[in-house]
């Protein structure tokens, strides 16, 4: 019981209490610890935690597959997917690149055009400058992923330069180098599935506002009218709804309002009909054709709503979440929820 | 007039794979015909700020920007980063590279590599690309009392003292600007909070449309020298660019947001239509039952 | 006044003073208002606390959300079916993780009570840890320890979008009869919430991540906005000490509400000239 709860519970106190008033100390050891050492302490247990992760998720994997269970054919995707990014990651670098030097008397020009054809550029002059401009060895700008590709072009090279070495990148900075493996990897497999995935919110945020943004109440109207006005305001096609059209939509806002109040249907639809019939002769005689006032332009109606009622919303909510926060913290720096140590 | 009542019934209870495969082809087919349709972006007096923050900064001066977006979030942020670096070195402005995400390293290097080379800027000189370094705001903390505390070498593994530009950089109070491309956190509010609020330094930021609430209080307070939000704010600034590159005259390929506009436009627009269809097949029923 | 305001006020105003003393030396300079706001904050939150402990009954407003957790397991368990319980995204070092991982511990308990089985994906490792810690001691504490298996809670990606992915694929391989979303959610929150949707499944989500509220309002059964979420596990527990740190937190809020007219008003009286103080300079 000691291990389990009281040391973990003194751990969780005095660290919480040494961040949290650690901000008031004038000490360099302790303003240390605070602002650099707790996060990095736990950056580093998180790092190696993600073994354990990692484990699991492989265990269940194979258990899957092995047992034959339900939908077991996906899990050799996962499986295959995580040794592929493992062996990309620490067994093979890629990012191979030629050197080359002490290119022979009037062969810079060939030299020049060999890597300027492999490069596919136009002009072959650029590299024969840079060629001359470099001091020790130039490294010629492509990376090759297979060794094998890497020596094809240096034999096309051979004949013409003294000294050509092929090398590769370091071990770590391989994985964010163009023509690794890994980096083939991210830029081909993992950034266009992450894109597909994000790019699916646009149906859901279509199926949602299809089947929530219902006129039920009061609430729900005023929901509905501020997200259609903040969905058009925001994108180009908002600055092409004329003057007019908005004072259609504000006529039948003031219907929706004054409906409750008016029960005979025909003298409602009389008043909404009459109101834009009026809005829009006198618009045309205010000349609001060629100048239309800010009142009737939705993308600057989005701005107000974004500027005001959203923002005074988003701040009072952000103000008690904080608050959340802070009295949840609180419980867990004095000991009082003990919850997170599992009872 | 039956009919009509009808079609709206059965347009208030669609399945939603119909809605989504209209939805699907509403975006699909201005991307792939975008002359279609030619919108007219106007730029919000947000992004204005931006663009005007970073046009008063002179030839010679630092920038760090700190790439805090992955895949994912590439669509929306990219465009902003590429436009951002196109009008930093047309102003001859140093841009140092940072990253608080995994993902930024990769984000970095393919910004970096796609703009540099037309702009004729070399690496250590012009552009240099410190990359990643895990711990969210203690890194921040970090560049904002010892860079090389955090960093003593750069993505490739150089030490800062072989990159020339970082001869005087000690710390964020040697920069004369920073520009956050933020999808999250850590992000923009933890620049404010850690590094550009308590030293004083200007901070603009390009974030994903979602988080513009998020971040909004801080652009009020003048902590953020205005947003650019989202797809539309990377299409705006890419307007602004384009509009000060040809005064310059520099020549350069068109920005990828303002293309993508269109799509994203007639995309809101189905949306707000099947709102509407939903809402009077809803009345209709609704009537339907209660004479029923 | 009673007399525990008073030693708390003169406790405050000591260790305030304390603070103005050693300022320079031992403590921070220019930190004096956020040490007061501090030490404001705790002070009050622990006075409620302990007035909770003395016996003081402490009246909380009904939260249909929280209400509705034992209904949903009862239904999951009706229909035969799972449940789901996701954690959120982030880390342990996040206060919504531990909020999620603090309710995911009274679920185990009704999922133990009413012998339905738990789904438990996690992103993070350590929260992998956390969780079958609350779950084994939780099916303990239910006499159900038998009915616990550490497969409950699984680890499936760190990356975001991979891990919306696999739950998406746990939704609708399982077809689960009750989804719980309480923590700190990013942009995968209407993925999962609309594809809880689309099964039938009754929703219940909770989370500190404001962009994401919208979202799970609009496609959940019951949503925990703000405060709400961070008061459950004191809300559920029914410890008296946990609710008196609700009524302390409400009380804070109250503070802050006074100090923000306070602020308006006395900023409105500075900037018309009619007196010399400007309390923002002093914030």
């Amino acid at each position: 019981m000691l291990l389990k709860r009281q040391i973990p519970l003194m751990i969780v106190i005095g660290v919480g209490l040494l961040t949290l008033f650690g901000n008031f100390i004038n000490n360099e050891a302790v303003r240390g610890f605070v602002d650099n050492d707790a996060t990095q302490w736990f950056d580093i247990i998180a790092s190696f935690a993600i073994f354990l992760g990692a484990l699991n998720m492989l265990k269940l994997q194979l258990i899957k597959i092995i047992k034959k269970q339900k939908n077991w054919q996906y899990s050799i995707l996962a499986v295959a997917g995580f040794a592929f990014a493992i062996f990309a990651g620490f067994f093979y670098r890629g990012a191979n690149f030629i050197t080359i030097a002490d290119i022979q008397d009037g062969q810079l020009a060939i030299v020049s055009g060999i890597i300027a054809e492999e490069l596919n550029e136009t002009n072959p002059y650029d590299i024969k400058t840079k060629i001359m401009g470099s001091q020790d060895e130039y490294e010629i700008d492509k990376l090759f992923m297979t060794e094998g590709n890497a020596k094809l072009f240096m034999e096309k090279l051979t004949p013409f330069v003294g000294v050509i070495n092929l090398k590769s990148k370091p071990w770590g900075a391989h994985v964010q180098t163009k023509g690794s493996l890994f980096y083939w990897m991210f830029i081909n497999m993992i950034t266009p599935l992450g894109a597909t995935m994000f790019a699916l919110l646009a149906f859901f945020v279509a199926s949602a506002s299809y089947r929530a943004f219902r006129i039920r109440n009061f609430e729900a109207t005023l929901l509905l009218v501020a997200g259609i006005i903040l969905m058009l305001g925001r994108v180009p096609i908002g600055n092409l709804i004329p003057w007019w059209v908005v004072s259609i939509m504000l006529m039948f806002g003031i219907g929706a309002i004054a409906a409750p109040f008016i029960k005979e249907r025909k003298i409602l639809l009389g008043i909404v009909s009459g109101g834009i019939i009026i809005f829009i002769i006198f618009g045309t005689l205010m000349g609001w054709n060629q100048t239309p006032p800010a009142l009737l332009s939705i993308p600057i109606i989005q701005d107000w709503i974004f500027a005001f009622p959203a923002m005074a919303g988003s701040r009072a909510l952000m103000i008690g979440i904080a608050l959340g926060i802070v009295a949840t913290s609180f419980r867990i720096i004095i000991g009082l929820d003990k919850s997170v140590l599992g009872g | 007039m039956e009919t009509i009542k009808k079609i709206f019934i059965v347009l208030g209870s669609l399945d939603r794979r119909i809605i989504f495969i209209i939805v699907g082809l509403s975006v699909l087919i201005p991307l792939l015909k975008p002359e279609w349709v030619d919108l007219p972006i106007r730029p919000t007096p947000e992004s204005q700020i931006v663009f005007d923050e970073i046009n008063k900064l002179n030839e010679g001066d630092k920038v760090l920007l700190s790439f805090e977006y992955g895949p994912s979030t590439k669509p929306e942020i990219h465009p902003m980063a590429i436009a951002i670096l196109k009008h930093l070195y047309a102003k001859n402005i140093q841009v140092y590279g940072f990253a608080l995400w995994p993902d930024g390293n990769f984000m970095s290097t393919e910004a970096f590599s796609e703009v540099s080379d037309d702009y004729d800027k070399k690496y250590g000189v012009d552009y240099v690309n410190l990359g990643y370094k895990p711990g969210g705001e203690a890194v921040i903390k970090g560049i904002a009392s010892d860079i090389r505390t955090l960093y003593p070498a750069d993505l490739q593994g150089t030490s800062l003292n072989d990159i020339p530009m970082m001869k005087d950089v000690i710390n964020i109070e040697d920069f004369d600007f920073v520009f956050s491309l933020s999808a999250g956190y850590p992000g923009s509010k933890e620049w404010v909070q850690y590094a550009c609020d308590p030293k004083n330094i200007p901070l603009s930021t390009g974030c994903t449309s979602i988080q513009v609430t998020d971040i909004m209080p801080y652009v009020e307070n003048d902590q953020i020298r205005g947003i650019l939000a989202g797809m539309p704010g990377a299409a705006e600034y890419e307007s602004l660019v384009e509009a000060e590159l040809q005064k310059m005259e520099i020549s350069g390929k068109p920005g990828e947001a303002s293309g993508m506009m269109a799509a994203q436009s007639i995309a809101h627009v189905v949306i707000v239509l099947f709102i509407i269809f939903g809402n009077i097949s809803y009345f209709i029923t609704r009537k339907k039952n209660r004479k029923g | 006044m009673n007399n525990k305001v008073i030693i708390w006020s003169v406790l405050f105003l000591i260790l305030l003073g304390l603070y103005v003393l050693g300022e320079g030396l031992i403590f921070v300079e220019g930190s004096r208002v956020k040490f007061a706001a501090i030490l404001l904050v705790s002070i009050t939150i622990y006075y409620y606390i302990d007035r909770a402990r003395s016996g003081e009954e402490i009246y909380l407003r009904t939260i249909p959300g929280l209400k509705a957790l034992e209904e949903a397991v009862g239904r999951a368990t009706e229909m035969g079916k799972s449940v789901l319980f996701v954690p959120g995204i982030s880390d342990l070092d996040q206060v919504e993780t531990i909020t999620g991982l603090n309710i995911l511990g009274h679920v185990a308990e009704h999922t133990a009570k009413y012998e339905a089985s738990l789904n438990v994906p996690v992103s993070k490792s350590i929260v992998m840890e956390a969780g079958r810690d609350i779950c084994k001691e939780s099916y303990l504490r239910a006499g159900r320890p038998d009915l616990y298996s550490d497969n409950m809670v699984h680890y499936i990606s760190d990356e975001q979008f991979a891990y919306a992915a696999g739950v998406n694929g746990i939704m609708q391989r399982e077809k689960p009869a009750a989804c719980f979303y309480l923590g700190k959610f990013y942009a995968e929150s209407l993925i999962l919430a609309e594809t809880g949707n689309s099964i039938g499944a009754i929703q219940i989500a909770g989370t500190g991540s404001m962009a994401q509220i919208p979202f799970f309002v609009t496609a959940c059964d019951y949503t925990l906005i703000g405060e709400e979420f961070f008061t459950a596990s004191a809300y559920l527990s029914k410890k008296p000490e946990l609710l008196g740190s609700i009524k302390g937190q409400d009380i804070v809020k109250l503070l802050v509400m006074a100090m923000m007219v306070l602020t308006v008003v006395l900023n409105g009286l500075f900037q018309t000239g009619w007196i010399n103080f400007d309390i923002l300079s002093y914030l």
